[in-house]
């Protein structure tokens, strides 16, 4: 069985009807993981004999009769979300060993559901970067071209077909831009839509859990699964009373796709191409095309960072080496502070607390914090203004193709590579990528960003796209 | 005085709640460390906080009794820090928006007029665990140990205006602060035990003049009676560097039970920056002005006013007043007697004495009498249906409120009843009349006295349980025949 042919839905419906058993599936699957892995660092931890037993159990609860929607579906899951039964290393070496007490509530409603965690993935310096060029397991290669990042090791998993569905978290952009260069689907939810428990969040503001899966419609079947109140995260609440869909009629003739002009000016020639085409694929559908402004995408990206890097230097300060951790030997506890984070942080995490620290500081708060809640603001102003006259927007997801894994690109370059990603995240509105076209045989993905709750009109008409392109 | 005294004081109340502020740990205290722990209120990574409803609720109430102002949308900052009693490197607090601002407190100053004391915040926050620090291997030679069971305990930290003139208004102030907390069972405010904590800014400056003088801080003391002695010591101690025309510097100083003096903790330049912003990971906290009121309507009748209804209601004296209402739980006790007995200064005695006593030899509240208003009732119509005498009664109250056992079960059981029968007294009147001669010699000789040891002997012969007036009368009849 290709996993990357069929559908969640098939797969399971086989499962269930006892075409082949969980456990022959996870057994298949994992032996394919060696081999599709080769040469890409996708994983920091494979599930091995815990992914066996959990499809057994999967087998045994089909053969009592509960009908699971996710029948031994295989998925994996980013290593900042925490599944108590494999390591969390959380990105940091310090962590490699680290069983979290806590096992994130997407992960378990998808477990619940009869899929099957058969590993956990790559990803950068403590979960922050979109590009995995700071992990300190090295970075995951591009399944399309091997010499150049995947940007989300999950995206990497579901495009070789290792997995059908990865469940990753997205901040600044990290989801969106690893499926758009890896040429697969990826969904980062509404604000409240998914419970954030059990990701380790580098940036609460804008961490969001979300799925990337080889098309839209694998993406929908998984949705409803993992979305929903959850006590455990105060944003869930907007859902305590059920979710309230946001569904436009799937006629293609009554959507109105806003086409911020402007934007893609940032971009190169050749990319600009790939969105101009996706626009006219769009008009030749019969969506209705108006041109909308996004003004505020340079400060937005700004803001994201002035208020991704304050956050991270709070919430990181927890790994003080006490509770969890490698804890360094000093003789007193400023030099035990000292050794643990230096364990603990990479180069990256390290500088992103320092910049934190130093944005929140005395005099600083005013001139930086405070003035990026307030872009934060405006940013938000925007979207929705421009979605009054608009059902969804198009944006490009990245501005460049994946980084190279060797060369130098400078941190600034790679904060960069999020301007189409990070303003969304600070809309709090979903945003879908999928696949737009391609440049040199390698893939590139566009943004539908649409107002909140509307991720299905988003996945009706991303599938939509697919099937006729 | 040449110069006026100016305190402000900072109070740290541990709020009354079955959980934790971010957790379902409990909100209790046990010995064994880190047994009220979880993996929210130790800070792993993936965790996050879930705010508690209950707390909430209290630090309402705290804020509506001590005459707030309540912010309808005010929400929670991360107050970012490092040590090893805080397991996320920062506490959970409000900051920016307090849930109350703008309270008082009436006291009574020095001279014994009204003061208004400004609580111009009252905000919610997190506690922190307990640094243990013992003596062991490590390279410095001693170990230090952290219990997080308290960590993440809801507090609510409330703070005056430069307001306070004397340590003794100080003191005042803390005492009504007290009484209105456990009054409104926000807290039960033992600073013993740590569920109140105190420290003090004090500054002075010349009497008359407009600008406050450079304040300093002080920090760990551990009673009212420290609070006050840590603030005379201070401004002593301020007022005698002032005198030799120098400059009070800013600083933090701990105040030594031991040694009764300040010593200097910390410096202005070791000042920290706490990096204050809004925790992203709660909701902020919307409250409806119907809520508000709400509580503010079902505040309970505070001490003072219950001590004044008591005096103008029961006519009982101003004392007994006082102490009556120094708790809430006592008063509701002394009412819920009077329901069952009504004679206020009867049961005001016997609440005051006895119930007191024992009480505080077990260490009980009121709340947690085991001699109950009804056995109160009970006890007294015993002694009014001249079922037994005022010393039995203690006696039977004393065996009650150890055994749990009813008034009337104690005084069958152990056969108390008083004995008003006259043959059976008669005769034992008569046999202490036949051993005493002397005794009956110096009455007759106009020695009153010695009628009461002959009571006395009576009662001893009955092993307590003679009816004493009837004694009384007995004898008398007999010796004057």
């Amino acid at each position: 069985m290709e996993l990357r042919k069929t559908t969640v839905h098939r797969v399971a419906e086989a499962v269930l009807q006892g075409e082949i058993t969980a456990h022959q599936l996870i057994d298949i699957t994992l032996k394919n993981c060696g081999v599709l892995n080769e040469g890409l660092n996708i994983f920091t931890a494979v599930a091995g004999v815990d992914a066996s037993e959990q499809a057994r159990a999967v087998d045994q609860k089909i053969k009592q009769g509960k009908k699971l929607p996710l029948a031994g579906i295989p998925v994996v899951v980013k290593d900042d979300l925490c599944y108590g039964v494999l390591p969390t290393s959380l990105g940091s070496s310090a962590f490699s060993e680290f069983i979290s007490p806590v096992t994130a509530t997407a992960v378990e409603r998808l477990m619940d559901a009869g899929a099957v965690v058969i590993g956990k993935t790559n990803l950068d310096d403590m979960g922050q970067g979109s590009t995995t060029l700071s992990s300190p397991r090295g970075a995951t290669a591009n399944p399309w071209q091997a010499e150049r990042t995947a940007g989300s090791a999950g995206a990497a998993a579901v495009a070789t077909g290792i997995c059908m569905l990865a469940v990753e978290s997205d901040s600044g952009g990290a989801l969106r831009q690893g499926a758009s260069h890896c040429g697969v689907a990826g969904l980062r939810p509404t604000t409240g839509r998914v419970s954030r428990y059990g990701l380790n969040a580098h940036c609460s503001s804008f961490a969001r859990v979300g799925v990337t899966a080889f098309s839209c419609e694998n993406i929908s079947g998984v949705l409803d699964i993992i979305s929903g109140f959850d006590e455990r995260d105060a944003a869930t609440a907007v859902c305590r009373d059920g979710i309230q869909e946001n569904i436009k009629a799937p006629g293609s003739e009554d959507i109105t796709i806003g086409y911020p002009v402007t934007v893609f000016d940032f971009l190169e020639p050749e990319l600009r191409e790939v969105f101009e085409q996706a626009r006219d694929e769009f008009a030749g559908h019969g969506y209705k095309i108006k041109e909308i402004e996004l003004g505020l995408l340079r400060e937005g990206l700004q803001a994201y960072y002035v208020i991704a890097l304050a956050e991270a230097s709070s919430s990181h300060a927890r790994f003080d080496g006490i509770r969890f951790g490698k804890t360094g030997a000093a003789d007193n506890l400023h030099n035990m502070y000292f050794q643990s984070r230096a364990e603990i942080l990479g180069q990256e995490a390290r500088r992103r607390s320092i910049f934190g620290t130093f944005l929140l500081g005395k005099g600083n708060y005013g001139r930086y914090y405070r003035q990026a809640s307030k872009i934060w603001q405006m940013v938000r102003w925007e979207f929705e203004g421009a979605l009054k006259d608009c059902d969804l927007l198009m944006l490009p997801t990245s501005k460049n193709l994946p980084r190279p894994l060797q060369g130098q690109s400078s941190f600034l370059d790679q904060w960069s590579d999020d301007l189409f990603c990070a303003p969304v995240s600070l809309s709090g509105l979903p945003a879908l990528t999928i696949p737009a076209g391609q440049i040199e045989q390698h893939p590139v993905g566009m943004q539908l960003v649409g107002p909140p709750f509307s991720e299905k009109t988003l996945l009706n008409v991303g599938s939509a796209s697919e099937h006729k392109n | 005085m040449k110069y006026e005294v100016v305190i402000g004081l900072e109070v740290h109340v541990e709020l009354l709640t079955r959980c934790k502020l971010f957790c379902s740990c409990p909100n209790s205290f046990v010995p064994e460390p880190n047994v009220n722990t979880c993996p929210i209120c130790l800070g792993f990574p993936g965790t996050l906080p879930q705010m508690s409803s209950e707390a909430l609720q209290q630090a309402l109430i705290a804020a509506v009794a001590l005459n707030c102002e309540v912010a309808l949308y005010s929400y929670f900052d991360r107050k970012n820090y490092f040590y090893p009693d805080m397991p996320k490197g920062y506490q959970i607090s409000q900051y920016f928006v307090p849930l109350g601002s703008n309270g008082h407190l009436m006291i009574k100053d020095d001279r014994g007029e009204n003061n208004k004391v400004v609580i111009e915040r009252v905000h919610m926050e997190e506690d922190a665990g307990k640094l243990i620090h013992a003596p062991g291997s490590g390279a410095s030679g001693s170990t230090s140990m952290v219990d997080y069971n308290r960590a993440g305990v809801p507090l609510i930290e409330i703070v005056t205006g430069p307001d306070l003139r004397s340590p003794l208004e100080a003191r005042r102030y803390l005492e009504k602060l007290k009484s209105v907390m456990q009054y409104t069972r926000v807290s039960d405010c033992k600073m013993e035990e740590g569920s109140l904590r105190c420290d003090a800014n004090v500054s002075l400056r010349l009497s008359g003049s407009q600008p406050y003088g450079t304040k300093t801080e002080l920090k760990n003391m551990n009673s009212f009676r420290a609070v006050e002695k840590s603030l005379e010591h201070e401004i002593k101690r301020q007022a005698a560097t002032l005198e030799r025309g120098d400059n009070v510097i800013t600083q933090t100083l701990r105040w030594d039970e031991n040694t009764q003096e300040t010593i200097v903790m910390r410096g202005k330049l070791e000042a920290q920056d706490y990096r204050c912003f809004a925790d992203p990971e709660l909701a902020p906290i919307k409250l409806k002005a119907e809520e508000v009121e709400k509580a503010r309507e079902a505040l309970p009748e505070m001490a003072e006013a219950r001590a004044q209804r008591f005096i103008n209601d029961y006519k009982l004296p101003e004392y007994d007043a006082g102490v009556l209402t120094a708790s809430r739980s006592l008063a509701d006790y002394f009412e819920s007697c009077l329901k069952l007995y009504n004679n206020p200064k009867e049961v005001s005695n016997w609440v005051m004495g006895e119930i007191c006593a024992h009480l505080n030899n077990a260490g009980l509240d009121a709340g947690q009498c085991p001699f109950q208003p009804e056995d109160m009732a009970e006890l007294l119509k015993m002694i009014d249906d001249d079922l037994i005498n005022g010393k039995i009664a203690k006696e039977v109250l004393e065996k009650a409120f150890l055994s749990g056992k009813s008034p009337r079960q104690v005084v069958e059981e152990e056969n108390l009843v008083q004995i008003s029968d006259h043959s059976e007294l008669e005769a034992i009147v008569n046999q202490v009349i036949k051993d005493n001669p002397d005794s009956i010699e110096s009455y007759r000789g106009g020695k009153t006295r010695a009628l009461g040891f002959l009571v006395g002997q009576v009662m001893k012969a009955t092993g307590g349980k003679a009816n004493p007036q009837l004694v009384n009368e007995l004898l008398i009849k007999k010796i004057d025949g």
